[in-house]
């Protein structure tokens, strides 16, 4: 591949967020591998706000450049159609993971006969009740423990079918997003589980996420959204406020918790009720802040995006679907390998592997597409060769 | 942590396999979650403490060699060897399987009988395991913290037990977070009974899941008796902090 002069990707695509993306689905990656030491420096562990958030606000972001450009070129009934094909694909990727990870946990469960563990043997419901287990996973209403970003990407992508018709009404798209997540938070409505409770990621609440992302989406694809917040001294020091603050809680209630005890008890009481489930206003606000940032000050075409260690993220981002599901396998097999021994030769051995398949299965997806678009007549050759 | 590795790996060179057993000794970080305990001051004062021991399947000590060798009872045990003279009086009340919703439950009918001085309360595990709303755990935590405060009693809260199995199986982090806010939020001391046993195991003190079959009841039983041991230091702590 050739670096100079060529874009990445097709005009319009902002390297920018694909880079965030890759970044985020690398996080993922690392944040569903427990033990792992690299799991002390993602961004949870600086901000209210992690990597999930990043995902699916660029889930939405992304959506509007393929689904709503789709419906804007050819009409809604072939973006719905697409978005069905998409949403069946991850609901067979899902499965997919579903029984490796069942596989996974049953085979340390049988390994771990230990009596002082006898509440954490009820981790493996599918040795008990194994046929009502695979119904109630096949309902999406068991999920097992890192297994809930994608029945949540799921839901999001079908609210998109009926969403697609509203896409040049983006005020009316807005005021149904807030008021539906505000209800489903004020009335704690959520999917349901099978035994009881909710989802861990509630659709009602986080497609509040998606839907921004949209309509970021939008603004930026220039066809009908709400205007972006300028770029002033005003909202930027808003920003830089919002993330100051989530950065010092982060210090407080988990590296240094000491700082916690001289505040009044409402303090944490206030911390102990930021929840994820249904994203807290308080998480949503540090996404938002954290993307006006990126998007107001690292240039489009700055040394970052240029940077050639940070092109195989740029790549990643590119290649989201394949490199999401690739990395939620990739995170079981890192697991077991640090369920056996966690020492250091072993972290920089599952986090080097882990990392290297990623790039390699971004890499593979640039390449095939690379050939699709050659062997295509009516597009030019997008991608250079050597 | 090069160092730790290094010294950890010193005494793994220097003893025999079968002999690893290394005391369970209690790190300054641990012990630094104490807080002041006047109404566990004021029953040693006189002469009668009560505690009661709110849990799931670790209070009843499964695998050790009986049921005295189970972490609360050692600790009556050891609160009544501090204290000579003094009546300690320990109820435990859980059991495998039990949430801290179910807690809410016991805790109404342990308040209306004798009220307890100290309130230790293990939670956690069973939510984790199960994949329940840490944010209904961690609420109802709090009404149940704010109850037994209000009730005059001090309060210790316990997280999970530290496994391999349970690290990599369940995702364990926003129910730790969340006992560790909901204690801070109630003023009440968190023993860190993840970090802890994660600690023993690092050091090479005690390793439950790289216990051979015919060691592992005596294994158990030291595992209780060294958290007892944790937990007698952390009361000790908020006592003489109450002073």
């Amino acid at each position: 591949m050739s670096d100079d002069s060529k874009p990445l990707g097709k005009p319009g695509r902002d390297p920018r967020a694909d880079l965030c993306r890759g970044l985020a689905l690398w996080m993922i990656v690392v944040n569903h591998t427990p033990g792992n030491w690299l799991g002390g420096f993602t961004l949870k562990n600086f901000s209210l706000t992690d990597a999930t958030e990043v995902f699916v606000l660029l889930a939405g972001y992304a959506a509007a450049f393929a689904y709503a450009g789709m419906a804007d070129r050819q009409g809604w009934a072939p973006a719905a159609a697409s978005l069905g094909a998409r949403i069946a694909k991850l609901y067979v990727a899902h499965i997919f993971l579903l029984v490796v990870f069942t596989a996974q946990v049953g085979f340390s469960a049988a390994t771990l006969d230990r009596a002082v563990y006898l509440d954490e043997l009820a981790l493996d419901p599918f040795a008990e009740q194994p046929y009502r287990t695979l119904l109630e996973a096949l309902l999406l209403r068991f999920q097992p423990a890192f297994l809930d970003i994608l029945p949540l990407y799921i839901v999001l992508l079908a609210i998109l079918i009926p969403g697609l018709w509203l896409r040049r009404r983006p005020w009316l798209v807005l005021g149904l997003s807030l008021g539906l997540w505000l209800g489903a938070r004020a009335l704690g409505v959520n999917f349901p589980r099978w035994q009881e409770g909710g989802w861990f990621f509630n659709p009602l609440g986080w497609q509040v996420l998606f839907v921004l992302g949209f309509l970021l989406g939008q603004s930026v694809r220039g066809v009908a959204s709400l205007p972006l917040p300028p770029r002033n001294a005003l909202v930027t020091a808003g920003a830089v406020a919002c993330l100051l603050i989530g950065l010092l809680v982060m210090i407080a209630s988990e590296a240094q918790p000491w700082l916690l005890e001289p505040l009044p008890l409402w303090v944490p009481g206030f911390l102990a009720s930021i929840d994820k489930t249904s994203l807290h206003p308080a998480r949503l606000v540090s996404i938002l802040a954290l993307a006006y940032l990126v998007g107001a000050y690292l240039p489009r075409d700055g040394w970052v995006v240029r940077a050639a260690w940070l092109r195989p993220f740029i790549l990643m981002g590119r290649h989201s679907l394949p490199v999401f599901c690739f990395g939620i396998l990739l995170s079981f097999m890192a697991r077991l390998l640090l369920e056996a021994d966690d020492g250091w030769g072993m972290q920089v051995l599952a986090n080097a592997l882990c990392l290297a398949a990623l790039v390699a299965v971004a890499w593979i997806g640039e390449w095939s597409r690379a050939t699709t678009r050659r062997r295509d007549p009516v597009l030019p050759a997008a991608a250079g060769s050597h | 942590m090069p160092m730790r590795l290094f010294l950890s790996l010193l005494l793994l060179a220097a003893m025999p396999l079968t002999a690893r057993a290394a005391a369970c000794d209690v790190p300054a970080e641990v012990m630094s979650a104490a807080r002041p305990m006047p109404a566990v001051a004021r029953a040693i004062q006189a002469r009668n403490l009560r505690v009661l021991v709110l849990g799931s399947g670790s209070i009843t000590g499964p695998g050790a060699s009986g049921p005295d060798a189970a972490w609360p009872a050692r600790l009556e045990a050891m609160l009544a060897q501090r204290h000579p003279g003094m009546r300690v009086e320990l109820t435990v009340r859980g059991g495998r399987g039990v949430t801290v919703q179910d807690h809410l439950a016991l805790l109404r009918e342990a308040q209306t009988t004798q009220a307890p001085s100290l309130v230790l309360w293990q939670a956690g595990t069973v939510e984790a395991v199960r994949g329940l709303d840490p944010d209904e755990m961690g609420e109802a935590m709090m009404q149940g913290l704010e109850r037994i405060r209000r009730a005059g009693a001090d309060i210790i809260v316990m997280d999970q037990q530290y496994s391999r199995f349970l690290r990599a199986n369940a995702n364990i982090e926003p129910y730790r977070d969340k006992l560790r806010l909901v204690a801070a939020a109630a003023g009440a001391a968190l023993f860190r009974r993840y970090d802890l046993m994660q600690h023993w195991v690092e050091t090479g003190a005690l390793d439950m899941e790289r216990t051979a079959r015919a060691d592992r009841a005596g294994a158990t039983d030291r595992l209780n008796d060294c958290l007892a041991r944790a937990v007698a230091e952390l009361i000790a702590q908020g006592v003489a902090e109450a002073r």
